[in-house]
């Protein structure tokens, strides 16, 4: 065995070495898998109110008074105990210049879309955004959204102080150009809380994640 | 052989056409839906009445500012009959033979005055196509004896000059407006003004009926909901620090190791040889 040959094989193991841990790096920052997103497909379905079969009813009749703001409920506190999230829920609605929800620019702070359901709605889903992290301000209240799973515990405080638990169902990830979200913007199917942040691989060019990552719980 | 496989062309060529056709008549089925969602909107002042379709009594003592269904119907031609409440129904005041109701449509039908205060019947077709995330439709429809009317939201106009069973609309900002009427041109406060809540993802239908003569003008509202759009995205981080793709420096790791591993294979492959 001559020195050159020795010196080849360490060549390889270092080769070798390298190519493992290049691809254990790879493998651990790739996104964790969906868990529940056919229990979200059939949120979306359910019907909450009797529908029930349509018999020839009679026309409803009413009043035709000028319409008056429907009754809602704001969420105005999140807590996440097992991420350590507590965090102020701002009523947040849409960016005029780009359409998009407007997430509160403060990091540490979340928004509840403010045109969807409240929480007292007897359908839909109640939806809140937050910041997965920032330029500036660093880590946001939703880092570690990508860590739930099924059956952790969420608390939301309501405008009216009442404090609601919902239960973790699903945990998806989409591409933002593929994300069905009517879905998770929906004003009917089953009560549901959905929680949306940014994910997936970042464009340092753009500032920008190609994902959104989005969680779905029910009432506890 | 060449008549035998132009022949199996031809016959795959039927197949596909067919197989086609009948995936269109599967398909063009349930997309137009044949019935309508048909509103009723009385405008009569003074009058509550009986509607009766194709001669069957739909609606009983409908009074006047109130809005009935929506209804399905099935699509095709209908004769309307409004009676005064109670009275039969060939004494009917007002009717309306083969009034076409298209398949697929959303449809309010107005009982109400034209500008001169002869009652009639306005066959209005609703826009209830999807409004942008944050917008709200306004539709104001001018059913009253009166002359041309200005719509205004916080003393601006946004519709003027809108005339006897005509309509104008537009979608705006979602929220709560200062709504009033005025005379097409001019600062008269003909109706209003009122709070007018905007929801967002609804169309809001406001209607001006009744007398200006008679001093009875007023206004009856409709709401169509289920409109709402989905914003365009949810932008919600701009740091990096959670992206999930292998790094640069990871490439290089693995491209690296992989000429290694063939280098050094191949000073083994020559160290083998020379040493025999």
């Amino acid at each position: 065995m001559t020195v050159r040959k020795r010196g080849a094989l360490a060549a390889m193991a270092a080769g070798a070495a390298a190519l493992t841990v290049a691809a254990l790096a790879t493998v651990a920052s790739r996104p964790t898998a969906d868990v529940g997103a056919d229990e979200v497909t059939a949120l979306a379905g359910t019907t909450p109110s009797a529908a029930g079969s349509r018999s020839p009813a009679p026309m409803p009749v009413r009043k035709g008074e000028l319409p008056t703001g429907a009754e809602v409920v704001p969420p105005v506190g999140l807590r996440i105990p097992a991420i350590g999230v507590t965090a102020t829920v701002n009523a947040v609605g849409i960016n005029p210049q780009t359409g998009e929800f407007e997430v509160p620019p403060r990091v540490d702070q979340v928004g509840w879309y403010r045109y969807g359901p409240g929480l007292t709605a007897p359908a839909g889903s109640v939806v809140i955004s937050g910041h997965v992290d920032s330029s500036t301000q660093g880590k946001g209240a939703f880092f570690r959204l990508r860590e739930l799973e099924q059956g952790d515990r969420l608390a939301v405080t309501g405008s009216d102080g009442q404090e609601r638990a919902y239960r973790v169902i699903a945990r998806e990830e989409y591409q933002k150009t593929r994300i069905p979200l009517d879905r998770y913007f929906a004003r009917d199917g089953g009560q549901r809380l959905t929680l949306i942040t940014c994910g997936g691989p970042f464009d340092a060019d753009t500032r920008r994640y190609r994902d959104n990552l989005v969680v779905t719980a029910v009432p506890a | 052989m060449q008549l035998s496989y132009s022949r199996q062309v031809a016959a795959g060529g039927v197949l596909a056409a067919l197989t086609f056709a009948g995936v269109g008549a599967l398909t063009a089925t349930p997309a137009y839906a044949a019935t309508a969602e048909v509103s009723a909107i009385h405008g009569i002042p003074g009058i509550p009445v009986d509607v009766y379709l194709n001669g069957e009594k739909t609606l009983d003592n409908f009074a006047p500012g109130e809005v009935a269904g929506p209804l399905s119907l099935a699509a095709g031609v209908f004769d309307i009959a409004l009676t005064k409440s109670g009275e039969p129904v060939a004494d009917a005041f007002l009717t309306v033979d083969d009034a076409e109701v298209l398949g697929g449509t959303n449809i309010s039908m107005a009982a109400h005055l034209d500008a001169s205060g002869e009652p009639k019947i306005t066959s209005f077709v609703n826009d209830i196509s999807k409004v942008e995330a944050g917008k709200s439709r306004l539709i104001a429809r001018h059913i009253a004896a009166a002359p041309a009317m200005d719509v205004r939201a916080g003393g601006t106009s946004v519709f003027t000059n809108l005339t006897n069973s005509n309509e104008a609309k537009a979608d705006m900002e979602a929220g709560t407006i200062q709504a009033d009427a005025v005379l097409a041109g001019t600062e008269t406060v003909t109706i209003g003004p009122a709070e007018l809540e905007l929801s967002e993802g609804t169309a809001t239908i406001v209607y001006a009926f009744g007398s200006a003569d008679a001093g009875t003008l007023e206004v009856v509202a409709q709401t169509i909901t289920g409109l709402h759009s989905p914003p365009a995205g949810v932008p919600s981080g701009d740091g990096g620090q959670a992206g999930t793709t292998a790094n640069t420096w990871l490439y290089l790791l693995a491209g690296a190791g992989a000429l290694l591993l063939v280098g050094g294979r191949a000073r083994v492959a020559t160290a083998r040889r020379s040493n025999r």
